[in-house]
C-alpha cells in the first residue's frame, strides 16, 4: 500500500461528500424520492485497494463527514460505514469474480449500511421507523448505488488500482 | 499467523472506532445542540460550504431538469391547466432571466411579514442534509445575525421548519417533514387543534376529541406553542372524521415545496413561553414539548 493511494482515496471521499450533499441531498436530485449513497460507493471502491486499517479509517471518516453535514446525531453514519467496511474487507477478494458479484455486493452492503443507520438512529431516538418512507429510503438508494458503482469502480481502479488488490494477509 | 494478527488488528480497530462513534453520538444527543458536536459541525460547515455552493451552482440546471423529469406525471396535469392559462397570457412576457427570478423571489421574501410583526432575518439555503433521511437545510445566517435555536423558519408559502442548531455564521433548520418534528396546529375552518407530525414527504395531522370532520382543502395553521400562531403549514389532503371516538388522523399537504426552497425568513425574537397566553383554553391537546431525540 502506498500513502498516495490513501491520499487519493481520501480526496475521492471528500469529493463524494460534496456531491452527496450538494447534488444528491434531500430536495436535490431525488428521482422517486430517493438518491444514491455516492459516498458509500466510493468508499467500497477504495476499500478494494487499500489495506484494512486505512480502509476502516477511511470508512469512519466518510461516515463522520456525512454526520457533520447531516441532521442525525454525530457518529451514526460513522458506525454504520465502519461496520460495512469491515464486512467489505472480508469479502473484497470476491470482487475478482466479476461485475455481477460486485453489483450484488454493492447492493447488499448499501442495504446493510442504511439498515444499520436506521436501527442505530432509532436507538438514539430518531424516528425513522415511524416514517412510511423508510423502505423507499433503503431499497431505492441500494438500487441506485449499483448503477453508480458501474461508473465509480472503474474510475477508482484507474486511479489507485493499477496493481493487484490487497487481501487480508498482504 | 501473520494473517491472524492482521485480522485481530482490524477487528480491534473496528471496535475502537465503533466505541468512539458511539460515545460521540451519546454526547451529541445528551448535549442537545451544544458541546463538541456543534463545534465540529460548525467547522465542517465552514470548510464544506464554499465547495457545496460551487457544486450547487454548477449542477443547478441539471438538478432542475432531472427534478422536472422525475415530476413528469404531475407536470402533465399542470401542462393542461397552463395551456388554458397561456391563452390569456400571450401578451405578457414569460421569459425572465434567472437573476430576475431570484431578485423577485428575494423581494417576495422581503415583503413577507411575520405574524404579529415579529422581527425576521432573511437567509438563503446553503445545502441540504447528506441523504433523503436527513430532512434538514443549512442556511447562511447564524447566531451573529440574531438567530437562535428554536426560531421558526418560513418562506412565502408557509412554515419551513425550525432552527435546531445555530452556529455563528450559519444555522441548521429541521424541516417540518422530519418525523422528529411535532407542531401544534389548528384547522382554520373548524378551529379544532391537533398535532402535526412529519412523515418524510407528507404530514400527518392527528386531532383528538374531534367534534366535526376536517375536510379536504381546509388550511392548517400553527396554533402557537413553539411556533408563532397563524403561520400556514398546509392543506388537508383527505376528508376525515372521528368515527371511533379516539380522534382522527389524516394527511396534510405542506404549503412549501422542499425541492424549491431558496430564500427563507427566520422569525427571531419569538419565545415559545409567550404562547401560553395565546392558546385558547379549550384548544385540545397541548404540544407536549420536544419529543425524544429532537434537538431543541
Amino acid at each position: 500500500m502506498r500513502a498516495r493511494d490513501v491520499g487519493i482515496s481520501l480526496l475521492l471521499v471528500v469529493l463524494a461528500v460534496v456531491a452527496q450533499t450538494a447534488v444528491f441531498g434531500d430536495g436535490r436530485i431525488n428521482p422517486f424520492g430517493a438518491s444514491p449513497a455516492v459516498v458509500l460507493v466510493v468508499v467500497l471502491a477504495c476499500v478494494r485497494y487499500v489495506d484494512p486499517e486505512p480502509a476502516l479509517l477511511l470508512g469512519f471518516t466518510a461516515g463522520m463527514l456525512l454526520d457533520l453535514l447531516g441532521g442525525a446525531p454525530l457518529g451514526l453514519w460513522a458506525m454504520s460505514y465502519t461496520v460495512v467496511v469491515y464486512v467489505a474487507l472480508r469479502f473484497r477478494n470476491r470482487a475478482d469474480d466479476g461485475p455481477v458479484i460486485v453489483g450484488l455486493g454493492v447492493l447488499l452492503l448499501t442495504l446493510l449500511a442504511i439498515g444499520l443507520f436506521i436501527v442505530i438512529g432509532t436507538l438514539f431516538g430518531e424516528r425513522f421507523f415511524t416514517s412510511t418512507a423508510v423502505i423507499k429510503n433503503t431499497v431505492i438508494p441500494a438500487a441506485y448505488n449499483v448503477l453508480v458503482a458501474a461508473i465509480v469502480f472503474p474510475l477508482v481502479t484507474r486511479l489507485i488500482g493499477r496493481r493487484q488488490p490487497v487481501g487480508w494477509s498482504t | 499467523m501473520q494473517s491472524f494478527q492482521r485480522f485481530d488488528r482490524s477487528t480491534s480497530l473496528m471496535i475502537g472506532l465503533l466505541v468512539v462513534a458511539f460515545l460521540l453520538a451519546t454526547f451529541d444527543v445528551r448535549s442537545a445542540g451544544g458541546g463538541i458536536g456543534t463545534t465540529m459541525r460548525e467547522g465542517a460547515q465552514t470548510l464544506f460550504s464554499p465547495l457545496q455552493e460551487a457544486a450547487s451552482a454548477v449542477t443547478r440546471p441539471v438538478v432542475g431538469f432531472i427534478d422536472a423529469l422525475s415530476d413528469i406525471a404531475s407536470l402533465r396535469e399542470e401542462n393542461e391547466a397552463l395551456r388554458l392559462e397561456n391563452e390569456q397570457l400571450q401578451d405578457q412576457v414569460q421569459q425572465f432571466s434567472s437573476l430576475q427570478a431570484e431578485l423577485d423571489h428575494l423581494r417576495e421574501i422581503n415583503d413577507l411579514t411575520a405574524p404579529e410583526d415579529l422581527p425576521t432575518v432573511t437567509a438563503q439555503i446553503n445545502s441540504p442534509g447528506s441523504s433523503t433521511l436527513d430532512l434538514v437545510r443549512y442556511i447562511n445566517k447564524g447566531a451573529d445575525d440574531g438567530i437562535s435555536v428554536g426560531d421558526a423558519v418560513i418562506d412565502e408559502h408557509g412554515l419551513v421548519g425550525r432552527v435546531d442548531l445555530a452556529f455563528r455564521s450559519s444555522a441548521r433548520v429541521r424541516l417540518i417533514f422530519d418525523p422528529n418534528v411535532t407542531i401544534s396546529v389548528q384547522d382554520e375552518v373548524t378551529s379544532q387543534s391537533g398535532l402535526l407530525t412529519g412523515d418524510n414527504d407528507t404530514l400527518i395531522l392527528r386531532i383528538f376529541r374531534a367534534d366535526e370532520p376536517v375536510r379536504e382543502g381546509n388550511v392548517v395553521v400553527t396554533a402557537g406553542s413553539r411556533f408563532p400562531p397563524g403561520i400556514v403549514v398546509g392543506t388537508v389532503k383527505k376528508t376525515a372524521a372521528d368515527d371511533t371516538g379516539f380522534g382522527l388522523d389524516t394527511e396534510v399537504e405542506a404549503a412549501i415545496d422542499p425541492s424549491r426552497l431558496d430564500f427563507v425568513k427566520v422569525i427571531v425574537g419569538y419565545s415559545p413561553l409567550d404562547a401560553e397566553d395565546e392558546l385558547p383554553v379549550d384548544s385540545g391537546p397541548v404540544d407536549p414539548g420536544p419529543p425524544t431525540g429532537e434537538t431543541p
